[in-house]
């Protein structure tokens, strides 16, 4: 379902461009209960929030280091860096 | 409220073997790689998106910090520190590799259209619990979005949303401005939720 946007675009913008500082918790307290009172009368930027906060959870939900490091790459910087290892570093 | 609270800064657990290092136990190098490997294995295949770009990257990287691990002066934790190495690093191979411009986000693209018509409630797909909906379908759609990303965008978003960086620690590992920072964050995030709202839209 779909509606017209009628609301206050201005304050939309506002919030919009303030989201990530919003989710990140770098506002202020009073700019902050400004977007959470936008948000609950204005159902589009709350499901425009809603939207972007659960992006960035599935951002945060991919495992950081999922791919192993392949055996034979590994193997070759163990060797390269026991080779380093035995000489002099300013070298 | 928000949800997610600003990291809180640690102690260096590298400190200890990096002095040990640096007052020429070169033999326990090998360990500082071992804590590291995969993590930067992983932070290059996001960055670089292709095996032998990341191994090259990996190794520079390695070799970069044994030869200047000397110069370390604890300003910043180890990891900041290596990942501004890797970061240095990855950018120089692009710009050896490709010279095409690259893309820049604007805010004004994300902007929904003022006479389109907007959504009555808020999707189920930001409703529901993470468990419900993430499939290696979604996954990958997710990677797909970060790898489309830009490169200066990706970076950013690479950092701060999945390798755990403050927007502080982003900007030293960046070179950059905490506002720079934050602008580039803010549109890579807009971007990925373009990407999935795309994905819902069409029936995922």
């Amino acid at each position: 379902m779909t509606m017209v946007h009628d609301h206050n675009r201005k304050d939309c913008l506002a919030m919009f461009a303030k989201l990530s500082d919003y989710i990140d918790n770098e506002l202020d307290d009073l700019t902050c209960k400004d977007i959470e009172n936008h948000a609950r009368a204005c159902i589009p930027c709350k499901a425009c929030m809603e939207t972007f906060r659960q992006t960035i959870c599935f951002c945060r939900s991919l495992t950081p280091n999922e791919i192993p490091v392949p055996t034979a790459f590994s193997n070759h910087l163990k060797s390269l860096i026991q080779k380093l290892s035995g000489q002099k570093r300013d070298l | 409220m928000p949800i997610f609270p600003s990291p809180k800064t640690k102690t260096d657990d590298d400190f200890e073997l990096i002095q040990a290092i640096n007052a020429g136990q070169t033999d326990l190098f090998p360990e500082l790689v071992f804590r590291y490997e995969r993590k930067l294995y992983n932070f290059g295949m996001r960055m670089c998106r292709n095996v032998q770009d990341t191994e090259d990257m990996v190794q520079d990287t390695f070799i970069n910090v044994f030869k200047y691990l000397k110069d370390f002066r604890y300003e910043t934790k180890f990891r900041n520190w290596l990942y501004r190495v890797a970061t240095s690093t990855c950018l120089k191979k692009k710009r050896k590799s490709k010279y095409a411009p690259e893309r820049e986000l604007s805010l004004d693209e994300f902007i929904p259209d003022e006479n389109a018509e907007l959504p009555v409630q808020v999707p189920g797909w930001a409703t529901l619990p993470l468990d419900q909906l993430l499939n290696e379908e979604l996954l990958s759609i997710i990677r797909e979005g970060i790898a489309a990303l830009p490169e200066k965008y990706r970076l950013v978003l690479v950092l701060r949303d999945m390798e755990g960086f403050s927007t502080a620690e982003t900007a030293q590992v960046m070179g950059l401005t905490t506002e720079n920072i934050k602008v580039r964050l803010h549109r890579a995030r807009l971007f990925l939720r373009e990407k999935l709202k795309t994905y819902y839209d069409h029936g995922a």
